[in-house]
């Protein structure tokens, strides 16, 4: 499989390191980071990765609000974006889902499968 | 004493003697007497006189016989016709009537002259006009007679009436009636009851010793006489000493005592009242005697004081009766008076108990009302037609609405037809008997929105005659707007507690796990061991994080079951599959046992049930040992209140319900546990649920989410054998039971 290049999008730098060491070590994937939705919409803009793996709640412009920046641009408009957010119920998962959001991963994730549940939720294969 | 028969006989020449007789010689002829007569018609004879003496007397009749009988009776002269020779009277003679009546009778005569000491003649008295005259003073006597004693009789009986004691009555008619008599001893003898008795009122003349007081036995009055008194007989004993007194000998002798020569007795007679008496009629009893004594000389006593003692003992008697009936109704008056004042005391222990109660009702109103004015909440009772009863002050103090303008105003009107129209179910559910509680929001008389907790609690109309179900119902609106807002931080901590929480667990986690597969570098064996131990205690961490934060959030009510149709098998299959690696680490085979199932369910959270549940098998099963997850349909009448499920809406067949259990062979549950272990941190053995990394939340989640689901979980096991852990959940519309 080619590399791919993923777009995290999230404030806390901590989870920055995990996922972007977590996606290369286990998908051999590139990740790029963004702490905020201004930097992450900017980011996607000119970098246009292959996914965006976006969290939901962030300080000024949440993960919705990126989402749907992201949404209504057509440069980023195409790309998919799987929302990364604390453990969620059913009709947030749905909602999620109706905004046309590509999956849902909550946290805390598991660093050893979260490339293959993106890769599930993105229909690619490892 | 002179002076007054001069007056008598004055009266009597009056009345009796016609003093201008006629008078005529004894040789006057017939013809000259006849026309005397003609002339005088009023008189009825002829005085015939000599030398101015009367020597005969001739009577009209005498004359006129002659005149008729003789053929010469022209010749005759009054000597030849006269009666001679005459009988006269002198003046001075003239008494009574009874004596001149005397005269009349002893002499055979009808005419007496009166004559003066020289026999001439004054007057005549004729036989019948004396006879006429004594008849009418006879009877104008009787009439006097009769008017003295009615006025004496009514003089008593007033002296007598004056007074109600009986004591009295007694005494009065003793003293008068021996003033009246001038009897030397008037008393009152009261028989008693064993035929002894005594006087009881006297009144006598000095020297005379007093009966009064003093006892008398049996002997004195014996039963028999009694008898004969009681029927009305009266004694009247001229002269005790007469032979014909008709009183013994040892009588006469016992009253001598007393100096007592005559003695007039009349009864005494009481008439005994129904009431007072053992039978049913009025019967005469003989109470006691009135008696009169005159002392030293005899004395004939008259039918006057004979008729006066006898209406005065009855006058007696009729003061006994009134007596009687004055005790009787002194009585009844005692014994009204009791009753009275008893109904009195009870009367006025009601009054006061009254008063008491109504104390303490007044009492217990004014702490109502302190205690409904105070409390923080609107308190209301409506009645059937939606028309405010009561209202607290709360009312004013929230909404600016008097309770006195509330009064008797519909609810629609107070609230605004908007309003009403959006608690209007509830107020009818309320009127029908069913208690509602329900939130709403409520603009208060500052303009704010306030959110309110409203609970209808209904009156029930028990009575058996109630035409409603209730009367009305009593509304409590409770301003829950602190809550809510304190919901509102309570969420909101939540939801930083789960990224915050979660955000730094998230990397620990993963930095862990990471350098857990040695690709970033290996460890001493030490280091390895550490490393471990940290990532089992995050791993642990991370569950009790979310399994806080789980029943949390389903406690509050914040997670709805949002169910859809799901295959069963596939949920299995999730768990199972989220499972693997952890059964595989401890040599556990995880198999499955499905029918075809379509569940009307959250899938998330069914997903997690199984989760836990295998989890928890796996945890205390021995490695190699086989834990079996089976699921099937099946009827369960008991679970018929499933709201989320298709099957619920309409249909008529019974509840069909999906039944799974998970099967482990682990070292089983005390049966105290069995349901106990759903209660949250409650396991078996805390110690060794800390050994195998349990949050004590697990199955308390379970049993939270299977309640959401309208099912049922429950635990079945036998130690040493293993156990199963059952649930039910709604089967899907079209899920039939085989």
């Amino acid at each position: 499989m080619t590399s791919k290049l993923i777009l995290v999008i999230d404030d806390e730098e901590s989870i920055q390191k995990v996922v972007k060491l977590s996606l290369k070590l286990e998908a051999n994937w590139e990740s790029i980071c963004a702490s905020s939705g201004r930097e992450g919409f900017s980011q996607a803009q000119t970098q246009q990765p292959d996914a965006i793996l976006l969290d939901v709640m962030m300080p000024e412009i949440d993960g919705i609000k990126t989402f749907e920046m992201l949404n209504n641009n057509l440069q980023t408009q195409t790309i998919p974006v799987i929302l990364l957010t604390a453990k969620t119920g059913t009709a947030e998962k749905r909602l999620f889902q109706k905004i046309g959001a590509t999956g849902v991963i909550t946290k805390p994730f598991n660093p050893l499968t979260l490339a293959s549940q993106m890769a599930r939720l993105l229909g690619w294969r490892l | 004493m002179a002076s007054e028969d001069r007056a008598d006989k004055q009266t009597f020449w009056d009345e009796v003697v016609d003093t201008h007789p006629l008078t005529a010689s004894d040789q006057t002829l017939l013809p000259k007497v006849l026309a005397q007569l003609v002339v005088h018609p009023g008189a009825s004879c002829v005085l015939a006189l000599r030398r101015g003496q009367v020597v005969g007397i001739a009577t009209r009749q005498d004359i006129v016989k002659a005149v008729a009988q003789k053929t010469k009776w022209t010749k005759l002269r009054l000597a030849k016709i006269m009666t001679c020779p005459v009988v006269t009277i002198h003046r001075s003679e003239l008494s009574t009537v009874a004596s001149v009546t005397r005269w009349f009778e002893q002499h055979h005569i009808s005419h007496l002259p009166v004559v003066d000491e020289h026999k001439r003649p004054i007057g005549v008295i004729v036989h019948k006009q004396l006879l006429l005259t004594t008849s009418v003073q006879s009877a104008e006597t009787l009439i006097a007679r009769q008017h003295q004693r009615a006025q004496l009789f009514a003089e008593i009986t007033l002296k007598i009436r004056q007074s109600l004691q009986l004591k009295d009555i007694l005494q009065t008619t003793v003293d008068e009636i021996q003033s009246l008599l001038d009897a030397d001893r008037v008393l009152i003898y009261q028989i008693l009851p064993d035929s002894t008795g005594k006087a009881i009122s006297e009144a006598v003349k000095e020297p005379y010793p007093p009966i009064v007081g003093i006892p008398f036995p049996e002997e004195v009055f014996p039963e028999d006489y009694q008898q004969l008194y009681a029927q009305g007989r009266v004694q009247a004993i001229a002269d005790v000493h007469a032979p014909d007194s008709g009183l013994a000998e040892c009588l006469v002798e016992f009253i001598n005592q007393w100096d007592i020569r005559s003695k007039l007795i009349v009864p005494i007679v009481h008439l005994l009242q129904p009431e007072r008496s053992s039978h049913e009629t009025s019967t005469n009893r003989l109470w006691g005697l009135l008696i009169a004594h005159q002392c030293r000389s005899p004395r004939q006593w008259t039918e006057f004081e004979l008729e006066l003692m006898q209406q005065l003992a009855g006058q007696i008697s009729l003061a006994l009766s009134q007596g009687q009936m004055l005790e009787y109704l002194e009585e009844r008056v005692k014994l009204r008076t009791v009753e009275l004042t008893q109904a009195n005391r009870a009367l006025q222990l009601e009054i006061q108990e009254r008063k008491q109660i109504e104390s303490a009702l007044r009492k217990s109103e004014e702490q109502i009302r302190l205690i409904t004015n105070n409390l923080p909440v609107l308190i209301a009772y409506v009645d059937a037609q939606q028309r405010y009863r009561f209202n607290n002050q709360a009312y004013k103090h929230w909404l600016g609405q008097a309770p006195a303008d509330l009064y008797g105003t519909p609810i629609k009107v107070a609230t605004g037809a908007d309003y009403y129209d959006t608690i209007q179910p509830h107020i009818e559910a309320a009127l029908n008997g069913e208690q509602v509680t329900y939130e709403s929001d409520l603009t208060f008389s500052d303009g704010r929105c306030h959110a309110v907790s409203v609970s209808y609690i209904p009156h029930l109309d028990t009575s058996p005659q109630a035409e409603s179900k209730t009367n009305g119902f009593f509304a409590l609106t409770t301003d829950i707007s602190d809550r809510k807002a304190i919901e509102r931080m309570k969420d909101e901590f939540i939801a930083v507690v789960s990224h915050e929480l979660r955000t730094p667990l998230t990397s620990l986690h993963g930095s862990l796990k990471l350098i857990e597969t040695g690709r970033l570098g290996h460890l001493s064996d030490e280091g390895q061991q550490m490393l471990t131990v940290a990532d089992e205690s995050t791993d642990r961490l991370v569950r009790l994080v979310n399994n806080v934060l789980d029943l949390q959030r389903i406690e509050s009510g914040e997670v709805t079951i949002d169910a859809c149709i799901c295959d069963a098998a596939d949920l299995v299959e999730q768990a199972v599959e989220a499972m693997q690696a952890m059964a595989q680490e401890q040599s556990i085979e995880i198999r499955t046992q499905l029918e075809p199932l379509s569940i009307w369910v959250d899938p998330d959270y069914i997903v997690q049930t199984f989760t836990n549940l295998i989890g928890n098998a796996i945890k205390f099963s021995a490695p190699g040992k086989t834990i079996q997850i089976v699921g099937r349909s099946c009827t369960d009448v008991a679970l018929s209140n499933l709201s989320q499920s298709p099957l619920a809406n309409g249909s008529t067949s019974p509840p069909a319900v999906a039944l799974f259990c998970v099967r482990d062979h682990g070292q089983g549950i005390p049966p105290d546990n069995l349901t106990s272990i759903f209660e949250r941190f409650q396991q078996v053995d805390s110690s060794d649920s800390r050994k195998k990394g349990g949050t004590g939340l697990g199955l308390t989640i379970c049993r939270k989410i299977i309640e959401q689901h309208g099912g049922t979980i429950w635990a079945e096991s036998e130690m040493g054998i293993g156990s199963c852990f059952f649930f039910t959940v709604p089967l899907a519309r079209g899920q039939t039971t085989p």
